[in-house]
């Protein structure tokens, strides 16, 4: 067996020579030493560290940020990987892990002295068990080849992220992401049942259980969406579900967005979860009928989609008591899928929004902030209000019934002022969700994007707390530094920017 | 089992100045009287009792600080307390110290339609909740045999009989207020319906048994009451026809609320007990939740599955005083169950597998027993993979002490190597550590101990249970 991790007095002066933000130049003398290290054991084709073949992976979903790593490894086997991860673990070096690089907050963004570790060669289904319901997969499998794999059996793996078709699930476990359907069905972390693993010193370890459950601490629950943070994923076990019998959507209009987000909060406290429920208002709309002719209401300030799934007579059940909550908090047009082929064209407008968007806006900046239900109306408005402050557009596409916003900021990359308004309207975004209750990320994690946003969401004993557990898988900071979780200084210093109600935040730490 | 270490061993009195520090603040709520530390030292499990040195009843998450802060200085062990109806030793105090009692934090604080949500205080038991949220038109679900407080259920992951349709305390808690080991207040979670914010401390802490912190709030989801509910019991030719009937029944995806397994010999004694008149062959008791038509639908569909394996007619339940005879007679199944064996206490396994590996571990678990000169009837929340074999033995015969430990450890065995779990739903407490080892692997073991001490440096919280430090 392996040596046991340091005591936690030592990592605390050897992270100090871990730089968190992972930016500049590589050092070619380093890099020489440790792509000679991983070649021991790595094939030729597995280290890549060329400028020319490392620059394809210097970003993820999140373009903004760029960073070229020192190196890119690409192993093909688990003991690969606990050989990489023990060898960066004794000479020091960050490794950075990354699935499919679709992330939409910097979650994979390399780390100019560190290696990015691609699980892309991990990309096979295991083993279905089709009584249990569950798949065995490895990290690479994309989202979407799960649920074709069990198409057959009339199975599925409910979480969707709209990237389904490209994004894997390492990287899906890695953000704990969600989809559509994750208000009826659950987020990634509700949807899968064991990770096994490689810990920052090389170790196998396996989290979570086959069965029902699982005895002692929740290392499961930690590990999903933990950003890469705690454990590089090398196999998992999903659950998989039944497929439903039938699916029927009302689409809704409204002439006023708060109307729209009050009928949500609504609906859910009628006690129906749908199995799904989305919003778009009228500069999304507008955007994608042109585009995808799903027949919205162009008029509408916002239109609602709301979904039941199930057996024929619950549908139409559930179908009745939703329409009639819809009308009574002021819909004024109501048309319900009448086939499954209308059924898709609604839903076609909501999946095609996002490269709708980018259709009439040379850029946009995707928010992800989410607040609790009966705040939607009044957030919603608020945010109206800052599209004429910031004087930037803004499209509201979202998983309303999550109260999950996906706020599309257009702006124009070749004007650095309008990207700079953009940033800043997304920020007071994010500030305004945490004000009301809320989060600053629902589904897309936080990454280098939201990182001075969980200051103000997290006190300090909660970010203590977190240190905690991080110090506890990886107490020398190797592991996908300066991601996800802020540090007290970083805190601090963009404390000194946001003075909120004359009151410092961290008064207590030292300040420079 | 694993015997405890004598407890004299372990034990250190506590300080003069520690008692006198906390009586200053807690006056009469801190009590030494031997009858309140006696209540304190015990549970449901077959260990002897072993009391704190101390109770206090609290009544804030200000207050437990203050009880972290001397216990910290000190080094006094502390062992949160609901109403003591944990199952595997979870409260004993091993090396004494104090217990504080949350029953006196018993207030519902908030309930939120739009949200699902509703907020409460640790010491508010499920009952309790469920009747003063009933006129919302709400409820919650998680029904474990016990009263248990919802600071307990938590602290535990306790589950119940409609887990399949509602999941577990893991599922249900979306966040909470908790002290740890360092005396700080920590809140997780948020009002929102999700976040991929931060590590998921609120699931950190469900389960953790009181060993990372003290949990003061909690915030639970809940869930329309459903329009109409049907009952309905079934029997079968034998056990694996019964388990074959509930995988297909999940695997079409038929949304039953429970679906509980009673082997024949558990059908024998709850018809001794309350007189049911059933069939005694092996049993499944199904519930329905939702509208009037949906639950006909559902109905009809499991009625036709079970038909296909080979069951009797459904005996239909559907005046609520029907329905309350069944569920009561599956709630005291495990008293009936005592009555068996006249004298015996019953040695409760808990395992739970991959609900593909359900039958096979049942049918072999029920070879084991057959053998074996003690009774051990089975009952399961068989939807979820999970049953209960209760062993019963009369625990002044070391002979069948030796054999209720010798069968035990065979089906915990068993359970880990069909890729199982020692406990589906009544935690780690003292008396399955060992088993955590087997299940999970020393590196996975050694990480849970790194988070313990990260949480509670000192080794204050619970000490000597779930991890070893």
């Amino acid at each position: 067996m392996n040596a046991p991790l340091p005591s936690p007095q030592v990592p605390r002066l050897l992270a100090d020579r871990i730089p968190l933000d992972g930016t500049g130049a590589v050092d070619a003398v380093r890099q020489r030493e440790v792509v000679a290290a991983l070649k021991i054991f790595l094939p030729e084709h597995c280290v890549l560290w060329r400028e020319e073949d490392t620059r394809p992976y210097e970003c993820d979903g999140l373009t903004m940020y760029r960073q070229l790593p020192m190196i890119v490894a690409l192993p093909e086997t688990e003991e690969q990987v606990a050989r990489i991860a023990r060898t960066c673990f004794e000479m020091l070096v960050p490794i950075v892990p990354r699935g499919a690089g679709t992330g939409l907050s910097g979650g994979a963004l390399p780390h100019g002295q560190g290696v990015l570790l691609s699980l892309a060669k991990f990309n096979r289904i295991l083993k279905i068990d089709p009584l249990a319901c569950t798949a065995v997969v490895q990290p690479g499998v994309r989202n979407l080849a799960i649920s074709d794999a069990v198409a057959h059996l009339g199975l599925y793996y409910a979480p969707d992220p709209s990237s389904q078709i490209a994004c894997t699930i390492g990287g899906n476990i890695a953000e704990n992401s969600g989809g559509v359907h994750c208000l009826k069905y659950g987020l990634t972390l509700h949807n899968v049942l064991r990770v096994r693993g490689v810990t920052v010193d090389g170790q196998i370890i396996e989290v979570g259980s086959e069965a029902f459950d699982s005895p002692g601490l929740d290392l499961l629950a930690l590990v999903v969406g933990s950003e890469g943070m705690l454990l590089i994923t090398t196999e998992a076990t999903v659950k998989l579900l039944p497929k439903p019998l039938f699916q029927q959507v009302v689409m809704a209009s409204f002439d006023d967005v708060g109307k729209g987000g009050d009928a949500v909060a609504a609906v859910i406290a009628a006690g129906i979860i749908p199995g799904g429920m989305e919003m778009m208002d009228k500069a999304a709309t507008a955007a994608v009928e042109p585009f995808v002719k799903a027949g919205y209401d162009l008029d509408a300030a916002t239109i609602l989609l709301v979904e039941s799934d199930g057996t024929l007579e619950e549908v139409a059940e559930e179908i009745a008591q939703i329409e009639s909550v819809l009308a009574a908090h002021g819909a004024t047009r109501l048309e319900t899928s009448q086939s499954d082929l209308e059924r898709q064209r609604f839903w076609a407008g909501r999946k095609a929004a996002f490269p709708a968007v980018g259709r009439v806006s040379p850029d946009y900046y995707c928010m992800d902030g989410t607040i609790p239900r009966k705040r939607v109306g009044e957030v919603l408005k608020a945010i109206g209000v800052m599209e004429s402050k910031y004087g930037l557009r803004c499209a509201n596409v979202f998983h309303a019934g999550d109260g999950n916003l996906h706020p599309l900021i257009m702006f124009d990359s070749n004007d650095a002022d309008s990207a700079m308004r953009a940033e800043q309207f997304g920020f007071e975004i994010l500030e305004l969700s945490i004000a009301v209750g809320g989060t600053v990320t629902g589904e897309h994690g936080v990454g280098v994007e939201k990182i001075h946003q969980m200051c103000q969401q997290f006190d300090s004993a909660t970010l203590e707390s977190f240190f905690a557990v991080k110090r506890a898988f990886d107490p020398v900071g190797l592991l996908n530094p300066g991601k996800a979780i802020p540090t007290l200084t970083r805190c601090a210093e963009y404390g000194k920017m946001h003075v909120k109600g004359g009151q410092l935040a961290f008064p207590d730490l030292p300040r420079f | 089992m694993n015997a405890p270490a004598p407890h004299h061993v372990l034990r250190k009195p506590l300080p003069a100045e520690f008692i006198d520090a906390l009586t200053t603040t807690f006056g009469a709520r801190l009590s030494t009287a031997d009858a309140v530390r006696e209540h304190h030292g015990r549970d449901e499990s077959p260990y002897p009792p072993m009391p704190p040195d101390a109770v206090i009843f609290v009544r804030t998450t200000e207050e437990i600080s203050v009880v972290v802060n001397a216990c910290m200085r000190y080094r006094v062990p502390l062992i949160p307390f609901g109403v003591g109806s944990s199952l595997e030793g979870h409260l004993l105090a091993v090396q004494g110290g104090v217990s504080v009692d949350l029953s006196q934090m018993n207030k519902v604080l908030a309930v939120n339609p739009e949200d699902l949500t509703v907020t409460v205080q640790a010491g508010v038991t499920r009952k309790q909740l469920n009747q003063e949220i009933r006129d919302t038109g709400f409820f919650f679900p998680i029904d474990p045999g016990a009263d248990a407080t919802i600071g307990g259920m938590t602290a535990t992951g306790a589950s119940g009989t409609n887990a399949v349709r509602y999941g577990t305390m893991r599922e249900n808690v979306v966040g909470m207020t908790v002290v740890t080991g360092e005396g700080k207040v920590v809140r997780t979670g948020g009002r929102a319906k999700k976040s991929s914010a931060g590590y998921d401390l609120t699931r950190l802490f469900v389960g953790s048994e009181g060993t990372l912190g003290v949990i003061t709030e909690i915030t639970l989801r809940i869930y329309p009451q459903p329009e109409a509910v049907s009952a309905a019991s079934c029997s079968f030719p034998t056990v694996e026809d019964a388990v074959k009937t509930t995988i297909a029944t999940i695997q079409m995806g038929i949304p039953i609320a429970r679906c509980e397994l009673l082997d024949a010999m558990t059908v024998k004694a709850v018809n001794a007990r309350d007189k049911l008149g059933l069939p005694e062959m092996p049993l499944l008791l199904f519930e329905f939740h939702g509208s009037p038509t949906g639950v006909a639908e559902q109905a009809k569909l499991v009625e036709e599955i079970a038909k296909e394996h080979g069951a009797a007619a459904f005996e239909w339940a559907t005046r609520p005083e029907d329905r309350t005879r069944l569920w009561e007679a599956r709630h005291n199944a495990y008293f009936a169950c005592l009555q068996l064996k006249p004298g015996s206490r019953s040695f409760t396994t808990d395992v739970c597998v991959p609900i593909s590996r359900l039958a096979e571990c049942i049918a072999e678990t029920i070879r084991d027993t057959e053998q074996s000169f003690l009774p051990a009837p089975i009952l399961g929340h068989v939807g979820d993979g999970n049953f209960h074999c209760a062993i019963l033995a009369d625990p002044s015969k070391p002979e069948e002490l030796a054999e209720a430990e010798r069968l035990n450890q065979l089906i915990v065995a068993r359970a880990i190597a069909m890729n199982g779990t020692c406990t589906g739903e009544h935690g780690v407490g003292m008396h399955k550590m060992d088993f955590l080892r087997d299940e999970h692997g020393d590196d996975a073991l050694d990480l849970m101990a790194r988070i313990k001490r990260a949480f509670d440096p000192l080794d204050i919280l619970n000490p000597g249970k779930v991890v070893r430090i």
